[in-house]
């Protein structure tokens, strides 16, 4: 399925169980991502992951309601646990399926998100593995001087930006130079259009989901 | 230094330096990230969750105050939710719509003064706006309309003090340091 569709789909049922108290519905759409998700064969490591990972806040979630809940905190609290659940299984249909380079490179091509913002966080993704590194030498040199640095040191942040303000001039200069042009139309290497069932079964979706709310079989 | 200027003045450079401060200031809460999931997993969810909320919020008034023009602030924080989703938040896509709505509460602050004060005050209106909208939102999202009122009102100013500290008093000790170098025009 094309990757803005399946955004689309994703972040618009996020939204709509944002405000629903269905627990049925929360239900339903856990067990429907986990069938899809078992369609698509990922891999069993990162399937335990995300069954397990909404487990802690979701009692959370679930508990502090129950005890400081008021009115029908009892539904509210099972509400909210299958509701964390619901979020982490629909996030996980895209991105457990999806790689974030196609994802932004389907934008750019369905959604006309302009080149400027598609390679310009492209680029910056490439940076994650040499940020983590940079903290580390942030805190080590100042460290030698005799001084420790926190999270709410300022200097810490200011150190980032100086960081990422060099970075990010080299970069757009090095892109520039390779013949990036911002705005400039493009020709595609790998074309992602969208095809009619994609919209057609989006829609089905959504609809269905509506008509479950308004004729729910459980609460 | 990058000249062309595409589309609605947002140049590639900018796009990169919002991306890269949205993952440094993801990777300088790592550590803390931990401890909030420790708290989140017990009934003391809510006010983990109040505690901590400045944080997240700190790129979006950061990246208004780099750039100082419409928009700055609501794209800094999503591409900060992007960036978090791209090194795997157990959120997945659900990262983004929260990205979007803290972006719209603390863009809507610097928005009242019509992008002219970004100043102390127009900090401090940004911390109240981020405040109330991301606290509407909880409302809702996250099950804190079941709270009794005076739950509620300590939330609400747990999380102001949050929001007061990072993205206001922090963010403003940061600039402070940036207009002392003398490192932007």
């Amino acid at each position: 399925m094309n990757a803005s569709v399946k955004l689309g789909i994703v972040l618009l049922l996020s939204l709509e169980i944002s405000f629903t108290k269905s627990i049925s519905l929360n239900c339903l759409l856990v067990i429907s991502s986990l069938i899809y998700l078992l369609g698509k064969k990922i891999n069993l490591k990162n399937f335990i992951y995300t069954a397990c990972i909404p487990l802690l806040p979701a009692f959370g979630s679930w508990s502090s309601i129950y005890f400081y809940g008021t009115g029908d905190n009892h539904h509210m609290a099972w509400v909210m646990f299958s509701r964390i659940f619901a979020y982490v299984w629909l996030g996980a249909t895209l991105t457990l399926t999806t790689h974030i380079d196609e994802i932004l490179k389907a934008l750019e091509q369905n959604v006309k998100l302009p080149n400027t913002f598609v390679y310009g966080m492209l680029a910056a993704f490439n940076f994650i593995p040499k940020i983590g590194q940079e903290i580390k030498t942030i805190k080590i040199a100042a460290q030698m001087r005799g001084v420790t640095l926190h999270f709410w040191s300022p200097q810490i942040f200011f150190k980032a930006i100086l960081t990422s303000l060099r970075w990010s001039n080299n970069l757009a200069q090095a892109m520039t130079s390779h013949g990036f042009s911002e705005g400039a139309p493009r020709t595609y290497y790998q074309v992602m259009p969208i095809p009619t069932w994609n919209m057609g079964v989006a829609l089905c979706i959504i609809l269905i989901v509506q008509l479950y709310l308004m004729y729910p079989l459980w609460p | 230094m990058q000249t062309t200027s595409k589309p609605g003045g947002w140049r590639l450079r900018d796009v990169i330096l919002l991306t890269l401060i949205g993952i440094f200031f993801g990777f300088i809460f790592w550590a803390w990230a931990f401890v909030y999931n420790a708290i989140a997993a017990t009934p003391l969810k809510p006010f983990a969750n109040d505690i901590t909320i400045g944080a997240w919020l700190m790129a979006g008034p950061m990246a208004g105050f780099l750039l100082r023009k419409a928009g700055a602030t609501t794209l800094g924080e999503v591409f900060a939710a992007v960036a978090e989703m791209a090194i795997g938040s157990q959120w997945g896509a659900s990262t983004i719509l929260s990205g979007i709505i803290q972006g719209i509460g603390s863009e809507l602050g610097f928005a009242f003064t019509g992008y002219k004060a970004w100043n102390r005050f127009g900090l401090f209106l940004s911390t109240l706006t981020s405040t109330i909208v991301t606290f509407a939102w909880d409302l809702y999202a996250n099950g804190y309309g079941s709270y009794h009122l005076g739950m509620l009102l300590t939330l609400l100013i747990i999380r102001f003090i949050s929001i007061g500290f990072f993205c206001g008093i922090l963010v403003d000790a940061i600039t402070h340091l940036i207009n002392k170098a003398g490192i932007l025009k």
